[in-house]
């Protein structure tokens, strides 16, 4: 019989590690957005489940291979954040205190998304299983991990490395840096700003769309999903600081190691009220987030 | 000037006073249709508060509905658990919810703009929680049911019955009541001030006025217009559950304003009366009432910033201008009064 | 939050689909309220108030489970309307002095009750460990199950309560795992049933040592194929011994018609316009108070099944349940296969119901 410590350790450390990389990459989606184009986007909950169900949607009713599913949503998402942005969101740019507009304008997204859930994917299923792309467990020392969910864990992680540093060394990246930092002082030096704009809010729709993926190839799912993850990814900016990527890693880690530890020391419930208060305590000492420069 | 327009005034309130009345008498015959009334009646009386702190102040409060809520969990413990009379345990709890929410809203009324939506939403969410986890005062998310509609005794009267449309009537002059408490608050000094701090608060600052406490003041009339509702809502439907005063309320009380024109009295009332009504009457539609309300605030934020009685007054004023320089090119210069 | 919100929509269809009555009873319509649990409070009182005084209806009757139960349960006793609630599992709607509500659908609380006495029946002194969503009709099946747990003489294990919108399992199943309890019962909420479900299977807990409390196909389908051999609780199921010819017919063709089996929630909805035109017709009058106390002194039995109807003072049902184990699944044709193992009826009282919730 193995120490059922260690069990219980190493289960604690692969669910921090699952749940905060995904955590971690769907803020990391919306802290870009909002950064750049100070659009507090209100629906990532919703984006982040529209994508898992378009997946389910052609990996079981289409019967495509899992694997194909995924990439198509990837690239199907740029065209549809492309319209969004065109249709809606450039309209904004100029409107003073455009952060309070974006937030009405996607809760209004999120109301329209929730109703278009309920209506098709509501009536069809109430629960939704990507097929895996890997049967079986890898054992980690003595623990059974799924290989499923060992691949979501190395895709969250490797993407989350990828952002990183393309944000850092690339070219866009370091003009989305500077459009972060300062957008007058920008403009100035001849960014296009209005495209920087456009590439932030494809980079962040899609990293969020990732998200999702990832998070159905670990999880069932069901449509409760936005709401909770929609939370948790705001949480985790306004903690992290709005606009940090590197807030946006460390938080997300921590918040998925709390969930995955709480149980364990203290009530779940008391959990998910420390996460609000969290929130509500960064907001009122420090709103620019413990990571802001 | 002033009698003339006190006087106005008045015949204002007593019309208003007569229509709803009028409108709870005529349905009573219909029990559905009064109870449509009603619903827009407790809104009318929401979105007046709403009004005063978003429309006049410029805070965009997410936690309405918390508020709402506190009055009315208060109120229905008082009045059934401790047998409080249920108009004597309104304005204690209204008062105690509205005490609440400036301690909760205290230090976020600090923050700026989007910091303070934000935080009112985190606010609102965790009250939510807090009625689905201390089931020992709400009845956890079953929530409380039956709950008996109050007696009342008026002298001269003897007592009332409040089953029939005596409670939409209640209802009616508890809306009036709380459009006048804004009205005056904005004719009033306090009102030139708060529109100041809407405009431009670093300015206000400046100019001496006290923005934090203003902001304060403000938000504890409001809240206590929505505590009073929240406990009327309470006895009125009979049932009260943490989704009764759940976000989407809050977001729906905006709504209302927005759409039909944030600070002006009539815009309200006007949301109120076309919004409230949509969900009931479009029963059968259900399934499209999230996507209908999705569709309405971004269209509201995008084509009508001004809500659609605000859209009328403008037009109103480019027409009346047009006129006006049409017949005396000199009265354009008194516009920019507005 | 809703738990139930896709399966209610569905349930209302089904209800739709079952009405056999020709299009009303003595020349008065049927109509079904359709709500669902995005649907708010005021707007299902509004929907009630609707039949009642636009209508008027002689009977309320709606596939709900969400708080809206209750509160159109608070309007059907204060305006004195009949309400017969075909899927709902609230003991609340029943408590002690209720006049004019009726629930088909056993409590909630009897659910976690009949685990007991399943678990005692099949090995005496087993150690259960539980596992449930921090949801109401999730608490109420847990506060069951934990009553009578030392009165049936077994042993309780772990214990855990996850919050609402919790995602991750795996560190309590460890924790469960690490306990070694005989079985697991499994009450989550949504897709994390299905999450706590297969993250027990990873552990290498077995398929028959998982109970859950109910189970519906899309739920069943839900937990995959592994789970073959583990037990769910119904109320009907496609595969149950007594399946009447009239019960077989309504298989085969709500199965034609939705591409899977039937399960419980489909057959009570199937029930409840025929429970409805008895008593109707024992009443001979469309008068609420007369339909009300024929329904009290209704005897029947389900045509599907043949399980006996019979309500008590307060209105709720004569309880009963069936443990089911799965023996064969095909998720992607959406089939799967069970045999009854255990089947007991009891009065709703045996345990303090309306003590135990609040």
């Amino acid at each position: 019989m193995v120490d059922p410590n260690l069990l219980i350790g190493l289960s604690m450390l692969t669910t921090g590690l699952v749940l905060g990389a995904i955590f971690a990459l769907t803020a990391a989606g919306v802290t870009i957005v909002y950064g750049c184009i100070w659009l507090p986007n209100a629906a990532s909950g919703q984006f982040f489940l529209l994508a898992p169900l378009v997946a389910w949607s052609l990996s079981t009713a289409m019967g495509w291979s899992p694997i194909l599913a995924v990439a198509a949503v990837l690239i199907a998402g740029l065209p549809f954040a492309y319209l969004l942005e065109r249709l809606l969101i450039r309209r904004f740019y100029d409107v003073p205190d455009r952060n309070i507009a974006y937030f009405v304008v996607t809760l209004g997204i999120t109301q329209i998304l929730s109703g278009v859930f309920s209506i098709t994917w509501g009536q069809w299923s109430d629960q939704y299983n990507i097929p895996p792309l890997a049967e079986g467990v890898v054992f980690i020392g003595p623990f059974p991990l799924p290989a499923n969910r060992l691949i979501a864990l190395v895709g969250a992680l490797a993407l989350l490395g990828a952002l990183f540093v393309g944000l850092r060394y690339h070219r866009f990246g370091r003009a989305l840096r500077a459009v972060f930092q300062n957008r007058e002082a920008a403009a100035l030096r001849g960014v296009d700003v209005q495209r920087i704009y456009l590439g932030a809010f494809l980079l962040g729709t899609s990293v969020i769309f990732a998200g999702g993926l990832l998070y159905a190839m670990a999880y069932s799912f069901d449509l409760s999903v936005a709401w909770s993850m929609g939370i948790t990814a705001f949480a985790i900016m306004i903690v992290g600081g709005p606009g940090s990527v590197l807030g946006a890693l460390v938080v997300g880690m921590l918040f998925g190691f709390v969930q995955a530890a709480v149980s364990v020391f203290a009530s779940p419930t008391a959990a998910t009220l420390s996460y609000l208060l969290a929130m509500l305590v960064i907001l009122l000492l420090r709103p620019s987030g413990l990571f802001a420069r | 000037m002033n009698r003339m327009r006190a006087s106005k005034d008045m015949w204002l309130w007593i019309s208003g006073a007569a229509l709803v009345i009028g409108l709870a008498l005529a349905t009573a015959g219909n029990r559905f249709a009064a109870f449509i009334i009603g619903i827009v009646f407790l809104n009318v009386l929401w979105t007046a508060g709403m009004n005063l702190l978003y429309g006049y102040t410029g805070l965009v409060s997410m936690m309405t509905a918390g508020v709402a809520g506190i009055g009315a969990y208060g109120t229905v413990k008082l009045f059934l658990d401790y047998g409080w009379s249920f108009w004597f345990a309104v304005p204690v709890s209204a008062v105690g919810a509205a005490a609440v929410g400036v301690i909760l809203g205290l230090p976020a009324l600090r923050l700026r703009g989007f910091y303070f939506v934000l935080s009112s939403l985190v606010i609102q969410v965790a009250l939510t929680l807090v009625f689905i986890y201390f089931p020992q005062f709400t009845n956890g998310d079953t929530g409380i049911t039956q709950i008996p509609r109050p007696g009342l005794w008026l002298p001269g009267f003897g007592a009332v019955d409040l089953t029939g449309p005596g409670f939409e009537i209640i209802l009616g002059l508890l809306a009036l009541a709380g459009v006048a408490v804004v009205y005056m608050i904005i004719r009033s000094r306090m009102g030139a001030f708060i529109i100041a701090i809407r405009e431009d608060d670093l300015l206000a600052e400046e100019l001496g006025i006290d923005v934090t406490r203003y902001k304060v003041m403000v938000f504890f009339i409001s809240s206590l217009l929505m505590a009073v509702g929240g406990a009327f809502y309470a006895v009125y439907t009979g049932f009260i559950s943490p989704r009764s005063f759940d976000v989407l309320m809050s977001m729906n009380i905006w709504l209302m304003v927005a759409f039909g024109g944030r600070g002006t009295i009539a815009g309200p009332i006007i949301g109120s009366a076309i919004l409230v009504p949509i969900p009931f009457l479009l029963q059968e539609l259900y399934q499209i009432k999230d996507i209908f309300y999705g569709s309405l605030i971004i269209l509201v934020t995008v084509a009508m910033p001004a809500g659609v009685y605000g859209t009328i007054l403008k037009w109103w004023r480019v027409r009346r201008q047009k006129q006006n320089t049409a017949v005396a090119p000199v009265a354009i210069k008194r516009m920019p009064a507005e | 939050m809703g738990v139930f919100g896709v399966e209610l929509r569905r349930r209302h269809e089904a209800c739709r689909g079952g009405d056999r009555c020709g299009g009303g009873v003595l020349g008065r319509p049927l109509r079904f309220l359709v709500i669902d649990n995005q649907t708010n409070p005021t707007q299902a009182l509004a929907a009630a108030r609707s039949f009642d005084a636009q209508d008027k209806v002689l009977v309320i009757s709606g596939p709900t489970s969400s708080d809206n139960a209750l509160a159109i349960y608070g309007y059907a006793e204060q305006n004195q309307v009949p309400f017969l609630v075909p899927v709902a599992a609230f003991p609340q709607l029943t408590k002690p002095g209720t006049q004019w509500t009726f629930r088909l659908e056993p409590a909630a609380v009897g659910w976690g009750y009949s685990i007991a006495k399943f678990v005692e029946q099949k090995k005496p002194g087993a150690k259960i460990a539980i596992m449930y969503s921090d949801f109401a009709l999730m608490r109420a099946i847990a506060a069951g199950l934990k009553y009578q747990i030392p009165r049936s003489n077994l042993t309780a294990g772990p214990e855990i309560v996850f919050p609402q919108g919790s995602s991750d399992a795996t560190i309590q199943a460890t924790q469960v795992r690490a306990a070694s309890p005989d079985y697991v019962v499994v009450i989550g909420a949504g897709a994390f049933d299905n999450t706590i479900t297969n993250q027990l299977l990873d552990l290498g807990v077995k398929p028959d040592q998982i109970i859950h409390p109910f189970g519906f196909t899309t739920n069943i389908l839900g937990w995959g194929a592994r789970s073959v051999g583990s037990y769910f609780g119904t109320f009907f199921d496609h595969d149950l011994d007594g399946v009447t010819a009239e019960g077989k017919k309504f298989i085969k063709d709500f199965a034609e018609k939705n591409g899977r089996p039937p399960s419980y929630i489909e057959n009570f909805c199937y029930t409840t316009p025929y429970v409805i035109k008895q008593a109707i017709e024992q009443a001979g009058t469309v008068d609420r108070a007369k339909f009300r106390d024929a329904l009290r002194a209704l005897q029947t039995k389900e045509t599907t099944s043949g399980v006996p109807i019979a309500f008590d003072k307060n209105g709720a049902r004569q309880e009963y349940i069936y443990y089911m184990q799965i023996t064969s699944m095909d998720v992607a044709k959406k089939e799967y296969s069970a045999k009854q193992v255990f089947y007991m009826e009891w009065s709703p009282e045996v345990i303090p119901v309306y003590d135990l919730v609040k």
